[in-house]
This record gives C-alpha cells, sequence and structure tokens, in this order.
C-alpha cells in the first residue's frame, strides 16, 4: 500500500489523479467502440452516416475530459473512481438512448443535447464547492432544502398535468426528481443537528420531541406525493429516510419502527390506491391482460428473450417495438441489443457504482457527511433495483427512471448533482488541516520520492 | 466521414463487427477488473475506517441484484419454459428475429403414427400445416400466431416448444440454442391416442347423415380413458383459419366444439342415468304404464310414449306398456315409466345422483403443465321442490337438463368399467387417472345387461351386429329448434367392454335409425383395426 506524500503543486494533483485519468480513458474508448458499432448499422439501411451523427459522442467526450481536468486544476483528492464510472454509466446511456432514435439527425435539437454536459458541470460545482469540508455548510441552511421541497411539490401539484395515471410537471418535465436531492440534504442536516437526543430513546420510544419536525415535514411531503400517485418515489425516499436516520443515529429502533410502519402503510396504500392495486396485479398476472395493462411489460420481456444470451448486436434489434424504450425500459433495450451477458455487465457497474457510493457513505468523516451520502446511495440503489426489477418483472412496474441511462433532463441533473455531493463528502477533511501538513519544511524531498513509488505501484497493480 | 461510411459499407465489416463487439465485451471487463485493483492504488486514507455496516449492506445489495439477474434469466434464456409468454411472443411480437416466431413445432401423431399436425418452413418462417385440415380441428386445435392456440396444440404447448427440460440431454440442447443464438429451436413430437382412421370415418358419417349433417361423436376407451374419437361437425380448417371465424357470425358454429361444449338436450339416453340412480337406491319393483300418460298434475299435458303418438298418426289403437321392469322399460325406453320412476325418487335423490355425475362440472382431460381440454358435464338446473312436473321431465332427459355427447360417452364408459369413471385422455404418455365412481359396480354389471337388452330386444334391435355385441341406449330429444336430436350411447362388446361411444346428430330424428347405426359402422370399422 502506498504511502502518499501531501501534493502540492498542479503538477502534483496531475499525477495524484493518473489511475482516474487512465480508467477514465478506457472508458472514454469503450464508449467509442459502442459508439462506432452503433453508427455501423446505418449504411446497412442505406443510409449514410453524417457529422452530426457524431455530435453527441463528440459532445460526451468533451464533457468528461475536461471534467478531469478541471477536477485536477481544483486540487480535488477526492475518489478517483467515481467520474470514470460515471463516464461509462453515461455512454451506456448515450449509445441506448440513440438507439431509441433520441438523437436521429433530423431531430437533433439542443434541448436534447444539453442534459449531459449540464448535468457534468453540476456534479463539477458541487464537488469542487463543497470540497475539504465545505459542504457541511448545507447544514446551516436546513429549512431551506425542507422549504424548497414542499415548495416544489405544491407547485407540482398546482401546474401538474395527469399521464399515465401519475401527475407530471409543467411540459411533461418532472420536477419531483429534485426532491431526491433537497429531501437528502434536509434530513441529513436535521439529523445532524438533534443527533444526540435523536439517538436517545427511552426504552422501546423514539424521541418524538425532538423528532416531530422531521416527521411533520416528511408527512407533507408524502402525503402530496401519494396525491400524486407516485408511489415509486414514495417508497424511494421511504427507504432514503430510514437509511439516513439508521446510518446517523446507529440507534436499530428507527430501522425496525420504519419497516414495521412501512410494511402496514404499503398494505394499506395497495388496498386503497386502485392505481397501485392494478400494478400489482399486473405485476403477478400480466397474462390477464396481455394487450392492455400487461403489454409494456411483456414487450420489455419479449425484446430480452428475442436478445438472448449475447444479444443482436448494437442497432441490430429493434427496440424501438419496446413501448416507453427510452426511459423506463431502457433497460430491456440494453438487453436485447446486447442480451443477457451485456446485462449481466451493466448490472456489475451499477453493482460497482452503488458500492462505491456506500463505501464513501461508510468512510465519511462527519456525521453529516455519512447521513448525506448514506442517503444519496440509498436513493441510487433503490431506484436502480427498481428500475431493473420492474422491467425483468420481478418487482411491479413503478415506472421510475433507471439514473445515468434512461432519456429525463431532471432525473440526469438530480443524480449528477448527487454525485457531486458525495465526490465532495469524499473529499474528506477541511482545507486547515491541509495547509499545514504543506507548511512542514523537510518533508518535500521524501515527498517526491514516495510518490515516484506510489506511480510505480500504480502501474504494477494495473499490469497485476 | 467518407472513410467511416466506406468502412461500413465494405464486405469485411460485418466481421470487423463481430469482433468489436467482442472487443467491447472484453473492454467491459477488463474495465471492471482494473476499477478493482484502484482500491489498492487510491487507498482514500484521508477518509475514515469503514463503519461496520458497510459489508452487510454491500452484501444484501449484491444478493439483490444476483436475484434480479436470475429472475430475468428465466425470461430471457428460458423463455420457453413459459407457455403463455411464448404464446403471447408468437401472436404480438413483431421483432422478425425473435426466436418464438420459428420453432419448429413437434409434430402431433395419431396413436398409428399419422402426421395430424406438424410444421414446415415456408419463406424462412415455420407454418403449421394440418394434413386432414377440418377433421381434428377441434381435437388437435391450431397455433396460430394471430389467433393462439387450441385444443392439443395448447394443452401440450411446452413440449412442442421444446421447452420441457425432462433430460439431461434436453438441458444440453438448451445450452446449445443459447450458446449458439440458434434462431430454429425445434420441439418434441407428441401421440395422441387418437384414431386418423375412426376420426375420419365418424366426421364423414354425420356431416352424410340425415338432418343438417351436424352432430359430434366420442369414442373411448372405457379402461384407461384413451379418446380414440373426438369429432364435431362442422369444422373449419385450422390451417386456413379467417377472423370471420372468430366472430362467431356464422350460425353453424364451426368453432364451437359439439362434442365437449355442445349442450343438448339428452332425452332418452339420460334414463340410464336414471336406472343407475334407481338400481343404487335398491328399486326393483315394477310400475304400471297407462297408454294415456303419466302428469303431476292435470294442468300439465301428460308424458305419453311415443308409440302413443304413432299410433294417433295412423289412426290406430295402443293398449299401452302396461306393467313394466327396469330392464324393459329401458329396453322399450318408456317415457311413462321413467317420469314415474323420476318423481318416486324425488328432488333429493336427482341431486345427490347428480352430484355423484359431476353434474354442472367442467371435467378435465388428464393435461399438461400449460393446462389442457375440458368436457361440461351435464347441466341440471335446480328444480323447485313444489315443481314435479319439471321432475318427471327431467327424469326423461328433457326440460331443465341438457349434456354434452362426451359426457354421455364417460357415462357409458363408467357403466363399462365397473362404475368407474376414467379421466378422458388425448396424449398416449399420460398416465390414466380415476375420475370417480359414478355407481357400483354391482350396479354397472346389471345396467350392462340391461343396455345390452335394449339392443337386442329394444329401441336398438336395428343394429344388432353379430360378433359386435352392441350394448346403447337411444335417444330422439325433442327440441324447440327443430326435428328431434339423434343420440345413442352405449359400448362393445357388452360382456367385456372395450370402446364406449356417444353420437350425437343434431336434428337427425330417431335414434334407433340415425345415430345408432352411424355407432355400428364405426365399431365394425373399429373392429377391423382390431380395437
Amino acid at each position: 500500500m502506498a504511502r502518499r506524500g501531501t501534493p502540492i503543486s498542479i503538477g502534483d494533483y496531475w499525477q495524484l489523479r493518473a489511475p482516474e485519468r487512465r480508467l477514465l480513458l478506457w472508458a472514454l474508448l469503450i464508449a467509442l467502440l459502442g459508439y462506432l458499432m452503433l453508427l455501423g448499422a446505418g449504411p446497412k439501411d442505406g443510409l449514410d452516416v453524417q457529422f452530426v451523427a457524431l455530435v453527441p459522442f463528440l459532445i460526451y467526450l468533451g464533457t468528461f475530459v475536461s471534467a478531469h481536468l478541471l477536477l485536477v486544476l481544483a486540487r480535488f483528492r477526492g475518489d478517483q473512481l467515481l467520474l470514470p464510472l460515471t463516464a461509462l454509466l453515461s455512454a451506456i446511456g448515450l449509445i441506448a438512448q440513440a438507439r431509441t432514435g433520441l438523437f436521429a439527425a433530423a431531430a437533433l435539437d439542443p434541448a436534447k443535447l444539453i442534459p449531459l454536459p449540464l448535468g457534468v458541470a453540476l456534479m463539477l460545482i458541487f464537488a469542487i464547492a463543497g470540497r475539504g469540508g465545505r459542504y457541511r455548510l448545507a447544514t446551516r441552511v436546513t429549512w431551506l432544502w425542507a422549504g424548497v421541497s414542499l415548495l416544489l411539490l405544491a407547485l407540482v401539484l398546482a401546474t401538474g398535468q395527469r399521464y399515465r395515471g401519475a401527475v407530471y410537471g409543467f411540459g411533461f418535465i418532472t420536477p419531483t426528481e429534485l426532491l431526491k436531492l433537497t429531501l437528502v440534504l434536509f434530513t441529513a442536516a436535521f439529523v445532524d443537528q438533534h443527533l444526540k437526543r435523536l439517538s436517545r430513546w427511552r426504552s422501546l420510544l423514539p424521541p418524538l420531541r425532538s423528532l416531530w419536525p422531521l416527521l411533520l415535514v416528511w408527512m407533507l411531503v408524502l402525503a402530496m406525493l401519494l396525491v400524486q400517485r407516485d408511489l415509486g418515489l414514495v417508497l424511494i425516499l421511504g427507504v432514503m429516510l430510514l437509511a439516513v436516520l439508521a446510518a446517523g443515529t446507529r440507534h436499530p429502533g428507527y430501522l425496525a419502527y420504519g419497516l414495521v410502519l412501512g410494511g402496514a402503510a404499503g398494505a394499506a396504500l395497495i388496498s386503497l390506491f386502485t392505481h397501485g392495486q392494478r400494478r400489482v396485479e399486473v405485476w403477478l398476472n400480466p397474462f390477464s391482460d396481455p394487450t392492455g395493462a400487461g403489454w409494456q411489460v411483456l414487450q420489455g420481456l419479449s425484446g430480452m428473450y428475442a436478445g438472448g444470451l449475447w444479444g443482436e448486436g448494437f442497432s441490430q434489434a429493434r427496440p424501438r417495438y419496446t413501448p416507453i424504450a427510452e426511459s423506463d425500459l431502457i433497460y430491456a433495450v440494453w438487453a436485447e441489443e446486447l442480451g443477457f451477458a451485456g446485462s449481466v455487465l451493466l448490472v456489475m457497474l451499477f453493482a460497482l457504482l452503488l458500492i462505491r457510493l456506500l463505501t464513501l457513505a461508510a468512510r465519511a468523516r462527519t456525521p453529516f457527511g455519512l447521513m448525506a451520502a448514506t442517503g444519496v446511495a440509498a436513493v441510487l440503489s433503490v431506484q436502480t433495483l427498481l428500475n431493473i426489477g420492474g422491467v425483468t418483472k420481478a418487482l411491479p412496474l413503478t415506472g421510475i427512471t433507471l439514473p445515468l441511462i434512461s432519456h429525463g433532463g431532471s432525473s440526469l441533473l438530480t443524480v449528477f448533482a448527487s454525485l457531486g455531493l458525495v465526490l465532495a463528502i469524499s473529499d474528506g477533511e477541511p482545507v486547515k488541516s491541509r495547509r499545514k501538513s504543506m507548511v512542514k519544511p523537510d518533508k518535500g524531498e521524501a515527498t517526491i520520492e514516495k510518490r515516484e513509488r506510489s506511480a510505480r505501484q500504480a502501474k504494477t497493480g494495473k499490469a497485476a | 466521414m467518407e472513410l467511416l461510411n466506406a468502412l461500413f459499407r465494405s464486405p469485411p465489416w460485418e466481421a470487423v463487427r463481430l469482433g468489436l463487439h467482442l472487443a467491447f465485451g472484453l473492454a467491459l471487463l477488463f474495465w471492471l477488473w482494473q476499477a478493482l485493483q484502484l482500491r489498492f492504488v487510491v487507498p482514500l486514507k484521508h477518509l475514515a475506517r469503514p463503519r461496520a455496516w458497510l459489508l452487510p449492506v454491500v452484501g444484501l445489495l449484491g444478493l439483490s441484484l444476483v436475484a434480479i439477474l436470475g429472475y430475468q434469466a428465466t425470461w430471457q434464456l428460458g423463455g420457453t419454459a413459459r407457455p403463455q409468454f411464448i404464446a403471447f411472443m408468437q401472436s404480438h411480437d413483431r421483432r422478425q428475429f425473435n426466436p418464438a416466431h420459428w420453432i419448429q413445432r413437434g409434430r402431433i401423431l395419431d396413436q398409428r403414427g399419422q402426421v395430424l399436425a406438424e410444421s414446415r418452413n415456408r419463406d424462412g418462417a415455420a407454418e403449421r400445416v394440418y394434413p386432414y385440415g377440418s377433421v381434428f380441428a377441434h381435437a388437435i386445435g391450431y397455433a396460430d400466431p394471430r389467433f393462439g392456440l387450441s385444443g392439443v396444440e395448447a394443452m401440450a404447448n411446452p413440449a412442442l416448444n421444446g421447452s420441457t427440460l425432462d433430460s439431461l440431454g434436453d438441458w444440453g440442447e438448451l445450452g446449445r440454442q443459447l450458446l449458439t443464438q440458434s434462431k430454429r429451436p425445434r420441439g418434441q413430437d407428441l401421440v395422441t391416442t387418437l384414431d386418423a382412421g375412426l376420426q375420419q370415418a365418424a366426421v364423414e358419417q354425420i356431416a352424410s347423415a340425415k338432418g343438417i349433417g351436424r352432430g359430434a361423436v366420442v369414442l373411448m376407451r372405457p379402461a384407461d380413458g384413451a379418446v380414440l374419437v373426438m369429432a364435431s361437425v362442422p369444422g373449419f380448417d385450422p390451417n386456413q383459419l379467417q377472423p370471420t371465424l372468430f366472430r362467431g357470425a356464422d350460425p353453424a358454429t364451426p368453432l364451437l366444439n359439439r362434442a365437449t361444449q355442445g349442450q343438448y338436450p339428452p332425452g332418452s339416453v339420460f334414463k340410464v342415468i336414471l336406472a343407475a340412480q334407481a338400481l343404487e337406491n335398491g328399486f326393483r319393483g315394477r310400475l304400471d304404464n297407462p297408454a294415456n300418460g303419466y302428469t303431476t298434475s292435470s294442468r300439465y299435458r301428460p308424458i305419453r310414449d311415443h308409440e302413443y303418438y304413432e299410433a294417433q298418426r295412423s289412426g290406430r289403437a295402443w293398449a299401452g306398456h302396461g306393467v313394466l321392469d327396469l330392464t324393459t322399460a329401458l329396453a322399450k325406453s318408456s317415457n311413462v315409466f321413467f317420469a314415474q320412476l323420476g318423481v318416486l325418487g324425488g328432488h333429493r335423490a336427482l341431486t345427490k345422483t347428480g352430484e355423484r355425475f359431476l353434474f354442472n362440472r367442467s371435467i378435465a382431460f388428464v393435461g399438461g403443465p400449460s393446462g389442457t381440454v375440458h368436457l361440461q358435464a351435464a347441466q341440471l338446473e335446480p328444480i323447485p321442490e313444489r315443481d314435479r312436473y319439471g321432475l318427471a321431465q327431467a327424469a326423461i332427459g328433457q326440460g331443465r337438463v341438457t349434456t354434452t355427447p362426451a359426457y354421455m360417452a364417460l357415462v357409458a364408459a363408467a357403466i363399462a368399467n365397473d362404475g368407474v369413471a376414467m379421466r378422458p385422455r388425448l396424449l398416449r404418455d399420460t398416465k390414466p387417472e380415476v375420475l370417480g365412481r359414478f355407481m357400483s359396480a354391482d350396479t354397472a354389471r346389471r345396467l350392462r345387461v340391461m343396455l345390452r337388452r335394449a339392443v337386442t330386444d329394444g329401441t336398438g334391435r336395428g343394429i344388432e351386429t353379430a360378433g359386435l355385441e352392441i350394448a346403447g341406449k337411444t335417444g330422439t330429444a325433442e327440441n324447440p329448434q327443430g326435428a328431434s336430436h339423434s343420440w345413442f350411447v352405449g359400448f362393445a362388446p357388452a360382456s367385456a367392454p372395450r370402446l364406449a361411444f356417444a353420437v350425437l346428430v343434431e336434428h337427425g330424428g330417431y335414434g334407433s335409425t340415425v345415430a345408432a347405426p352411424i355407432a355400428r359402422d364405426l365399431l365394425l370399422k373399429a373392429a377391423e383395426q382390431g380395437f
């Protein structure tokens, strides 16, 4: 294991982030490979590949290369795996979305190209602004996050429109996606402020006197979400709340109470809401109404069955027969084109991302960092499980996007911002202590030597 | 760009593409490996030690993902084991490359190896061919991408699709098809209990019979329930299914399987069940049968014997059957006798008989994993306690009672099999199952003698043939739609029955002159073939 000296100059950081660079370059190469094969199907159908077809890929390339450079320039010390992992998953998202005809040459419109660079920019802003412990400034405005969350929900309720049984925001963007970040921040900040009192239970009774403001906000949020019939989001946020409380207070009572209450509420909801009931029925037996309610999931499964073990290959299958392929069912498109083997690879990438997020959460230096990162990890884990499980019929279909892969601006931006937050947390201790160690004089020589050794080890590590 | 286009158009691109796919997959794997290595290179020393909950949480997450992938595999790789899923794709999936469209379904054979259905390749797609056309339309059914599955095609769908994994070899074949992405899955051949020659003869006989050429024949083995003939006329051509067929506009209702689903008034053949009830309840007496008939109340028209009407038509006088015992009454098919017998037995006895004989039920054939074919038992609407006339009518198979030909064959088979009804079977390699005991062995033995008498000395004497030893009951069922339905139900040879049958000819007239000869001809043909 390499003991690293303290990096000083930009050059040191260039060296420090070499592993990230290497992984990122590999990821970009893989993306290029995939994109090339995607384009390769065009001429077969008698269509020449136009230069515009390359534009989305070039934007993608530029975005992630500059992201890495910016992290180096900002002397960022945080995690080196998240950026390349994000790049790879985004590449898969780009390819899958291109397959669903999102970037058809005629429809090359900025609104469809902008979410990716915008999201990465947001991630960098969060990461760089919050590095060195400054992310904890978020705890100073606890009630701002609650206010924003409630306001968002109220706005959507007031102006939203109903589509496919749920309420969507103006113009089909879903502002409620943002809740996944603002509520994480609110909950983590609130628990951080009342950590001691919240950890002190009177035998089996939770400390309700300190808990009630949190519960009140959450009641309001969940109530408004239920009015919008967004059961999937309720589930994601509910699990997140429990995870944050349990990880922060280390009291198992929250998990126990939460699971019991959540289970009871879930059962009650399903028996009360025809919307949810229908989904459960369709989930249990899609063949009872194959051309109606069961159509989506069955078409997705048909595509996957057609793909078999190896898939038809990039651009060889016909994912357009899958309904809502570009967002909710994009996993089915991937599984159709690259087969079961391809979906195993994709799931492994997701597993790596989620495990990394959990690791960073579990190793955070401050309770707030711990809770915020746990919240983000919980949201993304539940979202991934619900989406993949829904498409494969292992779980009921909940109309939830697949993080980083599905098309959907607000979803993408929220995910990137959340990842930025975790990156900031992974940067660790405040800058002050860093300065202290830098001032120490005769460490320079040794530092360089150690740095070289670490670089060598990095190389051998790679070779192995 | 031009370079790129030239590359994509060049002949080796296809090969290059395959190579690139391989490279893509390997690169991803390599990347994952590298990312795992990164743990050691960048140890995140500036962060705290991981909390204790990390490992269990990561384990839980990993397990969930593996579980989901495993479940996904049961659809993506093992989809053929889900017949409903295959049927859905065959009718609703527009992807040309979907293997579900290319499955070479196994052949369906009759018990002698005649092909009843097979898949042929035409223009690259698998096409289902039924060499016998409409003859087996109901028994074998159809497998059509637009209209779905029916009959044996539906019942044995997994095996026909090649998705029953019974042996290691089956698993190996599935693995090979998955690995090579085979687009030509092959199913298993299936042997039925049906006999093509007898079925064809039955269909021809019904179609050319007196009446309107509609009806049904069921022929089965009493000992094991094997169905040799299940004919319903008119049929339809499963080689050329038309949407109009399914709209049900045709008054001849060719889609209806008359054998198993057609509910007809049974008329006199129902007296067999009444006789069984009387024997079970210990009736050994005689009843007087006045020529003028029998009624429960002067308000209702008396129930009379058909000889009364015949005599009336020809202007003769008829003295009536007089005092009869059960055997003679059954042989002569006396309405007056059975109407009295039914009222004598009472409502509760008939209800009990109905329960024992599985009235108002849907009886499943011995089936496969994907469901089965059903036959409807006799339907008996509940008769109010006050309504004794309804009871008298039901006792002679009119009024509130209807039945299907297949059910009557099942009853005949039960009598032939010492009172035990075997569950009907269509697939040769299924195990015989007992459906239930309809009557005691003693009752069955007595009934066999009585039904033999009905052919030697009774209404069926016109078909008595040396060597066949037919036993059976004729039926002439009045119905509001027109001429009476012609029935003949029985078994042969009476002393050691090998075959049980039911023949129904819609609006054929007398059972003794229309349905009975068809049964005799079939039994002759069966005897020729050694059944």
